[in-house]
């Protein structure tokens, strides 16, 4: 028991193949609600957007808005989805930790790891369908797009250890993050794109954090804005500088657990 | 002895006062803050103990006297408020109901993951399942998920693991109390060869008989400070005396109430001895039971005197009206009479006599007594009682005792 404070190749491994079973436990369709849902969503916004407001994003044709919304609102998905979970992960752990040392990192990090692993096969089936399709976008995009998902892993696995260790202290968090969500998903360029935004209000976009991610799958696989390496290199920056924070605030917090759960 | 396995010095722990959501935001800033938390409730305080390789150490203590709370801080579950613990080995812990089982998983998964929490490699785990499969003895049930088992067969689950790990300190938290009759046999037995190969162990039990029989030092935890640790016979004898101390207050004041009974017993001696304490007996003494009945119409009353286990298995009970027999009058309204167990052959252990007061027909209860006494010894024999035996067509073995 000692042992598991140096999580193991195998454990790291049972505890993600668990999470992801967790997840899709007593349910018939499995991985495909994980599939499934984004889709409906897309499907759902482009109808809302395209037929009834009849907005038009500048530059593209009504048929080219689907490929617009998918690449960023998957990698959103995953976003939102990785904080959210990963943030009840601990106190949904109650049991174990009282019972196991197990090592607690692992609990987040490998229910922030589901998260990503369901919704990038999700991504990569729906860009190469799309692509399939004749939709504009580039195939070559992929390899560069999967590489955009390391800071983003890195950033999320930060807020996930940042809001899982609080969560355990103050339980309002994931009730609070539920809300604050989906206003960060409005707030950011997922639906329209930046420019249809008043001038005024563009450059507050900067401090949304997915604001970067939507705009560079954009520009990898649709070729729509341009790809900035100066952009890149804070990105990455910021994610690792949320790592750091989040795992000291974790390492900080974690004997006391216990005694809160 | 060898090598120390777990060291604990100045040992406490100590929860949070938290009654409502406020206080937990205040305890989160006081963590961020400084590290501190004052506001606590302590359930431990100043634990110093030493458990070496190859020991086996009972903990014994009333509910919430922090036996289990001591057993986390030493696997590594809880962090300690004050002090600190070290432990130099592998531990296989197995800490109340479940082992941290999920309940939607089958059985054979928990397995795995439970032996992944351990360190058990996946060939290790492929070459030790059939045998954790077999020791937990729950048939079809392992592929069911956890969630349709019994507590005893949870309880078979997680110590078939534990026991497939052989760790170098093997800790149990009133395990034995959940299986049945042939699974906590088995737990004893495997425990019993587990010590006699050198494991160590440290178990929470609330049987003296299991403490006894297992542990050779003892450890008596109350209010979150240790009472007495040694010799496990002594340890175990304080602790039943401190229990029929406290029980005491609650009989006196009965006094008014076993007056106006028909039939009470107002006096049971064992061995000529009145007081509560345990009564030390070796294999084979003679044990007498000396009591007085006081009868409220000076009607003769009967007598049932029976022995128990101290974990309430009955071994023997015989009453005066069976024997055809009948207490001595002593006075109007005072009966006496003794029953004497030439030798008893009762193997070690804590055994309770339990005198009761009957109606002349030997039908109604009235009273109930009880005194203790302990078997000391170190037989290896099993069982409540040495039955007269002789071993036919067999031969002595040289060197053999």
């Amino acid at each position: 028991m000692r042992a598991a404070a140096m999580p193991s190749g195998l454990l790291i491994h049972r505890f993600v193949g668990r999470e992801l079973r967790n997840r899709f436990a007593g349910s018939i369709w499995g991985g495909f609600w994980a599939l499934f849902q984004p889709l409906l969503q897309l499907a759902i916004m482009s109808f809302v957007f395209m037929r009834v407001f009849n907005a038009r994003v500048p530059g593209l044709d009504a048929a080219s808005y689907a490929p617009f919304l998918a690449v960023a609102l998957w990698p959103w998905t995953a976003f939102a989805d990785g904080v959210l979970r990963a943030t009840t992960s601990i106190q949904e752990n109650a049991a174990l930790i009282g019972k196991v040392a197990v090592p607690r990192e692992l609990l987040v990090l490998s229910s922030v790891a589901a998260s990503f692993l369901i919704h990038i096969a999700g991504f990569v089936a729906v860009v190469v369908v799309l692509a399939l399709l004749g939709t504009g976008i580039r195939l070559t995009g992929l390899l560069p797009a999967l590489l955009l998902y390391v800071p983003l892993v890195a950033l999320v696995a930060g807020l996930a250890l940042i809001c899982a260790s609080l969560q355990v202290f103050v339980r309002d968090l994931s009730q609070a993050l539920g809300q604050l969500l989906p206003l960060l998903l409005y707030c950011a360029p997922v639906f329209y794109d930046r420019m249809q935004v008043p001038p005024a209000y563009r450059s507050l976009f900067e401090l949304n954090p997915f604001t970067f991610y939507a705009e560079t799958f954009r520009a990898i696989l649709l070729g729509h804005g341009t790809f900035d390496g100066g952009r890149l290199l804070v990105a990455c920056v910021v994610a690792v500088g949320v790592l750091l924070v989040g795992h000291v605030l974790f390492r900080r917090l974690k004997p006391h657990f216990e005694d809160f759960l | 002895m060898s090598a120390l396995l777990v060291r604990a010095e100045g040992l406490g722990k100590s929860y949070p006062k938290v009654y409502r959501s406020r206080d937990r935001l205040r305890a989160l800033g006081r963590l961020l803050l400084n590290g501190a938390n004052p506001d606590s409730i302590g359930v431990l305080r100043d634990i110093d103990l030493e458990v070496r390789r190859g020991e086996s150490l009972g903990l014994i203590g009333e509910n919430g006297a922090g036996k289990s709370t001591l057993l986390k801080l030493i696997t590594g579950v809880l962090t300690p408020s004050t002090g600190r613990v070290t432990v130099n080995g592998e531990i296989g812990a197995l800490l109340e109901l479940g082992a941290g089982f999920h309940p939607e998983y089958t059985g054979r998964d928990n397995v795995a993951m439970s032996a992944a929490l351990h360190g058990l490699g996946a060939a290790q785990l492929r070459e030790r399942l059939p045998q954790i499969i077999e020791f937990a003895d729950i048939g079809q049930y392992i592929d069911e998920p956890v969630k349709h088992y019994s507590s005893g067969m949870i309880v078979r689950l997680g110590f078939a693991v534990v026991a497939a790990l052989k760790p170098d300190l093997l800790i149990t938290d009133e395990v034995l109390a959940v299986g049945d009759e042939s699974f906590q046999k088995k737990c004893v037995k495997w425990m019993q060869d587990y010590l006699e190969g050198g494991g160590t162990l440290l178990l929470v039990s609330h049987s003296m008989y299991h403490i006894q029989k297992l542990c050779r030092r003892a450890c008596w935890l109350r209010g979150g400070e240790i009472v007495m640790q040694g010799d496990v016979f002594d340890v175990t004898q304080a602790y039943l005396a401190y229990h029929e101390k406290k029980s005491a207050p609650a009989v006196s004041s009965d006094t008014n109430v076993t007056a106006g009974l028909e039939f009470s017993v107002s006096a049971v001696e064992l061995n000529g001895q009145d007081s509560e304490t345990p009564l030390m007996l070796q294999w084979g003494d003679a044990v007498r039971v000396a009591t007085r009945i006081r009868s409220r119409d000076g009607r003769t009353p009967s007598l049932a005197i029976g022995i128990v286990r101290v974990d309430g298995t009955p071994v023997y009970g015989v009453t005066t009206d069976m024997d055809g027999t009948a207490p001595t009058r002593l006075s109007d309204h005072e009966y006496a009479c003794e029953l004497e167990f030439e030798a008893l052959a009762l193997l070690p252990g804590s055994y309770t006599v339990r005198v009761h007061s009957m109606d002349p027909e030997g039908v109604r209860l009235f009273d109930t007594v009880e005194r203790t006494f302990i078997v000391r010894g170190t037989s290896r024999e099993s069982g409540l009682v040495r039955l007269p035996h002789r071993w036919n067509g067999a031969h002595a073995v040289d060197g053999a005792a």
